[in-house]
């Protein structure tokens, strides 16, 4: 993929995303109910996003875009069998 | 063409009214589709806002509902015209079925929404762009304000639904 | 092109709409905005054809996250 329309990120866009990213990382170390904490995760992992795809990595940012909830989804089943 | 952020607001008001139509008329604000809708939608009024509001916030939180639709078809026409609007068409449809949603709300306002934002920049007035900004705006307005008073509209809304086409109530 | 500021404007909006909210279920229409939000500015960096595609797996894991979320938080699904 060569590079986008854009050919440098908007500073405001980099800022917004880069504002996510360390709220959300602020938020999952401070917040005590553990599905706080994953939903926290989400809003870090939203703000990532968009440096993987300004970059050009239309496939890298696919995958992730798959795993990552998956991961949340197995999160959840270990907690289920672990409580009951 | 007229000013940015007026075709963002009229684009807005459009997106509005295409996902609101398409939900009310597929009985989302009805009942929770999944476990976690009706979780959402409980919440929702214990903190004071109404049951059918609360029902289709968390349908929409849920599953991909006709706001999806209307914003990867958004994304689609400004991606690559009517067939990328077609193409997000397929995916939501494919989402749908993977959140096992079994009612057609997404893939319906996804093609209603293509034909639309289509029409709209093809007639010169609009660019693609302004539509995905006015669908962002529009479920912040129904998602992202306050869940008590939107919750509040999408009761009374849902109640001149059901007055409109009576069948459907059990 | 505003179209790109809004969306951003709003994310950071909804995202810090998520942390100051208190009860775990009411975070998740936030949250929601947040995904709507990112899924805009996906598009808009970058417009290429395979981007719908990466645009439309965000946002379905997403909701598909959500809705794990607010299933396990319920319970689970109902035995029949």
């Amino acid at each position: 993929m060569g590079r986008g329309y854009q050919e440098t990120m908007n500073d405001v866009v980099m800022v917004a995303s880069v504002i996510l990213i360390l709220t959300g990382m602020t938020a999952a170390i401070f917040n005590r109910d553990p599905f706080d904490k994953l939903i926290s995760l989400s809003v870090l992992i939203a703000g990532v996003f968009p440096f993987i795809v300004e970059r050009g990595f239309l496939d890298v940012a696919i995958a992730t875009a798959l795993i990552a909830p998956l991961s949340t989804i197995f999160t959840l089943m270990v907690c289920r069998r672990v409580q009951v | 063409m007229l000013d940015e952020p007026l075709r963002i607001l009229i684009a807005a008001l459009i997106c509005w009214l295409n996902f609101m139509t398409i939900d009310l008329i597929f009985k989302l604000p009805h009942s929770g589709g999944v476990s976690g809708a009706t979780a959402i939608a409980q919440e929702v009024e214990k903190g004071g806002g109404k049951l059918n509001g609360g029902y289709m916030m968390g349908n929409i939180v849920s599953s991909p509902d006709a706001s999806a639709g209307t914003l990867l078809a958004s994304c689609g026409v400004y991606c690559a015209g009517l067939p990328g609007g077609l193409f997000a068409a397929l995916l939501v449809y494919i989402g749908n079925r993977i959140c096992y949603d079994p009612g057609y709300a997404g893939t319906t306002g996804c093609i209603t929404a293509t034909f639309i934002v289509y029409g709209a920049v093809q007639s010169g007035w609009f660019a693609a762009s302004d539509f995905i900004a006015g669908m962002v705006i529009a479920i912040l307005t129904i998602q992202g304000i306050s869940s008590v008073h939107a919750s509040r509209l999408i009761a009374r809304l849902w109640k001149v639904r059901c007055r409109f086409i009576p069948e459907d109530k059990p | 092109m505003i179209a790109i500021y809004v969306c951003a404007g709003i994310a950071v909006y909804a995202a810090i709409r998520v942390i100051a909210e208190r009860n775990t279920m009411r975070k998740l229409p936030f949250l929601n905005v947040v995904s709507f939000a990112v899924t805009g500015i996906i598009a808009l960096l970058l417009p290429h054809p395979i981007t719908i595609a990466a645009a439309a797996a965000y946002f379905v894991g997403s909701t598909l996250e959500s809705n794990a979320i607010a299933s396990t938080w319920a319970g689970g699904i109902k035995k029949p």
